[in-house]
């Protein structure tokens, strides 16, 4: 049960969902995305941090000629040729980390490389300190911002923020003390400080934002190979979960066999006995009750949360590839293309099976398929929703309680004919 | 792969707004301070600050190019205007202020500007326009003010920042569909491993039924025969653990599958054993092996035992009969005791679970059962399979 971690009543109906993208931890798509992982294969991630590399690198580069240019001015440029130096070793260390790592960032490396870049803007900010104008001289501590970036695919969000929060006050606290705030210099200052603190922030942003797209579409792609499935499927923890129980039906049933088990049997064992062939008996037929899109929708996280299907006849199982493609996408893209937290929700109704207006139709069915939905206003559809509808059949979409509502007819074979 | 990149778009113009305004409040609020710009200069950028704010907002929402052109226009109309009458050349301190806006309020419209080659030239433009404004503004200096570099870098990171998002897109979706392809695969082999268990129906009935008895504590039946089934029942489970090759579907073989072989290697006779042990004597007459599909093989023995199981309940007799007989087109089996019998009127047959357990299992393979019976005189059940 380990991999399972669902439980159902005796009904069959899932009360708790897997968490995670659909993928059961102990199946071969799991191990498939956590063996994809230690190969490298992270789902972008890995490119994103090398891109957060070069950003890095463009602003050294930046940081270098502005300091180049400037070296006159410095009373002593001991501490920032230091600093430059720590710059650059802290970064190529990093560089060489993650370029052989991978994923991992060990949280006494990240300290260190933390512990590096807070050397750099101390040492940076000694060396500047008798010019009285941080903003207009601070090079290598603004680079020390961008360094940040470096580690945004490794370490959590609020690691990275934290650090860019105290780089910030670093910042406020030596212009406060060694900067004469006017017109002159102020505008210096608060450019200076944008430039090192919001880059980092916005990078975390983004990167967050990617990894949950890209979790999103893993999840679509996992869900979609149910479009390939039989009339009726049995998901893709049932043959788990009928292994379990032969299991445990073997078990007693070679306890109660080898003796180790008396006789009539004590009442708890006998009414786990009871449980056990309850269980066993839902789960051979379970099969054959559940079509894919009840599957769909159980596995798939996004799906998991926001849809509910009604499909007493199981009439779903009876769609072709192409139109099982249309309806799920049509859902999926109802449900899932909000960036507005309001929840929406999609209620799908498949049947009953219309009366037969053609009486020389009698080789397809039609199924009428409803579509209700909560917090979808018809207007923020996406146009491609329409055309994945369309793929289904011929749809007449309306509104209900401001919220979009869609009829399908949907034209099946008959399944008596067939 | 279509929706990933309406996605990708998406996370692009959500982040150009916001490093656009943010860019764009930091510049505001650097010509704010007071003395850096007469008050009459700084309220006349207000209004195309608001309008920079808005395109920036709207890009967060929609790929037109029409707010990506009229946000860079007003941009760059804050540029002009900061500095008037142009030529003068702006303070340093207008220029530093302007460093955040053009290097990125203005440089943000780049991360949706690098698809296309249309976009690209207005990208190219926006660069020039907005650098050689800073450069305007800034007093003196050599070749390029420090203030117009950092515009410049500003750009360079907007649009290598929009450059490496959308290429490690793509590279995402190549991995998501691997992973997808064998996702697919193990669907399958789930399925085909569901189907095979569920498959070796024969064997659950048995280990269903013994698992009953088992739950009414064995009471009822001798110890030692129970203890016999469920030795069985565990060996039979065991055998299924074990044999990890799926079932051919349309298998012309006798039994139900591989795994069965040995020990349902004489089906009817394990019955028969099944049965025996329960206390039903159960006798055979006619031919003794028939070769069937095995779906149709699996409904017709389910059928039987559901019968002898009828019989051993309700017939109140010991023994039964059945009798197999087959032709080119049928195989039958009928089932007989000579006991209590009943009415078909009295007892609804669904009662019996006759029909769903009996009659039903067989139409799914094309079958059919008949039932015959009155008070006194027992019953009989005529089953039918096609072969």
């Amino acid at each position: 049960m380990s991999g399972a971690r669902r439980a159902e009543d005796l009904r069959g109906a899932v009360t708790e969902r897997r968490r995670l993208v659909g993928v059961p931890a102990q199946s071969t798509a799991g191990r498939a995305v956590v063996h994809a992982n230690a190969h490298g294969a992270t789902l972008g991630s890995a490119h994103l941090g090398l891109g957060a590399g070069v950003i890095c690198a463009i602003q050294a580069a930046h940081g270098l000629i502005t300091f180049a240019g400037n070296v006159d001015a410095y009373p002593n440029v001991v501490p920032v040729v230091l600093a430059w130096l720590l710059f650059i070793g802290a970064f190529a260390t990093m560089s060489l980390s993650i370029a052989t790592r991978g994923d991992r960032l060990p949280t006494w490396l990240f300290a260190s490389y933390l512990a590096a870049l807070a050397s750099v803007v101390a040492l940076d900010f000694v060396a500047i300190w008798p010019l009285q104008d941080i903003g207009s001289n601070a090079t290598a501590s603004v680079t020390a911002g961008f360094g940040l970036m470096t580690a945004v695919v490794q370490r959590p969000s609020r690691e990275l923020v934290g650090a860019a929060i105290a780089l910030f006050a670093a910042f406020v606290a030596a212009i406060l003390v060694t900067t004469p705030l006017t017109a002159e210099t102020v505008p210096a200052q608060l450019t200076v400080v944008s430039i090192a603190v919001f880059p980092p922030i916005v990078a975390v942003f983004a990167v967050r934002r990617f990894q949950r797209m890209v979790q999103l579409e893993l999840d679509r792609v996992l869900v979609q190979s149910t479009v390939s499935a039989p009339r009726f499927a049995v998901g893709m923890l049932a043959s788990e979960e009928l292994a379990r129980l032969d299991l445990a039906a073997e078990e007693l049933l070679d306890s109660v066999a080898s003796g180790r088990t008396a006789l009539p049997l004590r009442p708890k064992l006998a009414s786990t006995a009871a449980s056990l062939a309850t269980e066993l008996r839902l789960h051979l037929i379970e099969g054959r009750r559940e079509t894919w899109l009840y599957h769909a929708i159980t596995e798939s996280e996004q799906l998991g949360k926001s849809a509910t299907l009604k499909d007493t006849g199981s009439l779903a199982g009876l769609l072709d590839p192409r139109q099982r493609d249309g309806l799920l996408s049509a859902i999926w893209m109802l449900v899932a293309d909000k960036k507005k937290n309001l929840s929406s929700t999609a209620q799908v109704v498949i049947g009953p099976v219309l009366p037969r207006i053609d009486p020389s139709s009698r080789r397809t069915i039609t199924v009428p398929i409803v579509i209700t939905t909560t917090g979808v206003p018809r207007n923020r559809v996406d146009p491609s929703t329409w055309v994945a509808m369309a793929k289904v059949g011929r749809f007449a979409d309306s509104t209900e309680k401001s919220s979009l509502r869609v009829d399908i007819e949907c034209i099946v074979p008959n399944p008596a004919e067939h | 792969m279509e929706q990933l990149a309406q996605e990708r778009d998406r996370l692009l113009q959500a982040s150009a707004r916001g490093i656009g305004l943010l860019s764009l409040l930091a510049s505001l609020v650097c010509l704010s301070f007071p003395g850096v710009l007469p008050l009459s200069t700084l309220l006349s950028t207000l209004p195309l600050f608001a309008i920079t704010a808005l395109c920036l907002t709207r890009l967060g929402s929609t790929r037109s190019l029409g707010w990506v052109v009229c946000g860079m226009a007003a941009g760059l109309g804050i540029l002009a205007a900061v500095q008037l009458p142009l030529g003068t050349g702006g303070s340093s301190a207008v220029a530093t202020s302007v460093v955040t806006l053009a290097g990125g309020g203005i440089a943000a419209f780049s991360i949706v500007l690098i698809r296309t080659l249309p976009r690209i030239l207005l990208l190219a433009f926006g660069l020039t326009a907005s650098t050689v404004l800073v450069e305007l503004a800034a007093p003196g200096s050599g070749v390029i003010s420090s203030q117009a570099a950092t515009a410049l870098l500003g750009w360079a990171l907007c649009a290598t920042f929009a450059y490496w998002l959308s290429a490690s897109v793509p590279r995402a979706a190549r991995q998501i569909h691997s992973i997808g392809r064998a996702h697919r695969a193990e669907r399958q082999a789930s399925e085909t491993e569901a189907q095979r268990r569920q498959g070796a129906r024969l064997l659950h009935d048995t280990v269903l039924a013994t698992l009953t008895l088992l739950a009414h504590s064995g009471v009822g039946v001798a110890a030692s025969a129970l203890q016999q089934q469920a030795g069985d029942d565990a060996r039979l489970l065991r055998q299924l653990r074990l044999g990890g090759t799926p079932v051919p579907q349309s298998s012309e073989h006798f039994n139900v599958d591989p795994v069965q072989e040995t020990a349902l290697g004489h089906t009817l006779e394990s019955v028969k054993q099944r049965f025996g042990r329960m206390g039903l004597e159960v006798s055979w007459h006619g031919t003794g092996q028939v070769l069937l599909p095995s779906d149709v093989l699996d409904a017709f023995l389910l059928a039987l035992a559901e019968c002898l199981e009828n019989v051993r309940r309700h017939a109140g007799v010991t023994d039964a009969h059945v009798t197999i007989t087959d032709d080119e087109t049928t195989v039958r089996a009928m089932v007989t005791d000579a006991g209590v019998g009943f009415s078909l009127d009295d007892i609804d047959s669904a009662r019996l679970g006759f029909k769903d357990s009996v009659v039903g299992r067989l139409k799914e393979v094309g079958g059919n059962a008949r039932l015959f019976s009155s008070p006194g005189s027992g019953t009989t059940v005529v089953l039918e399979v096609p072969r």
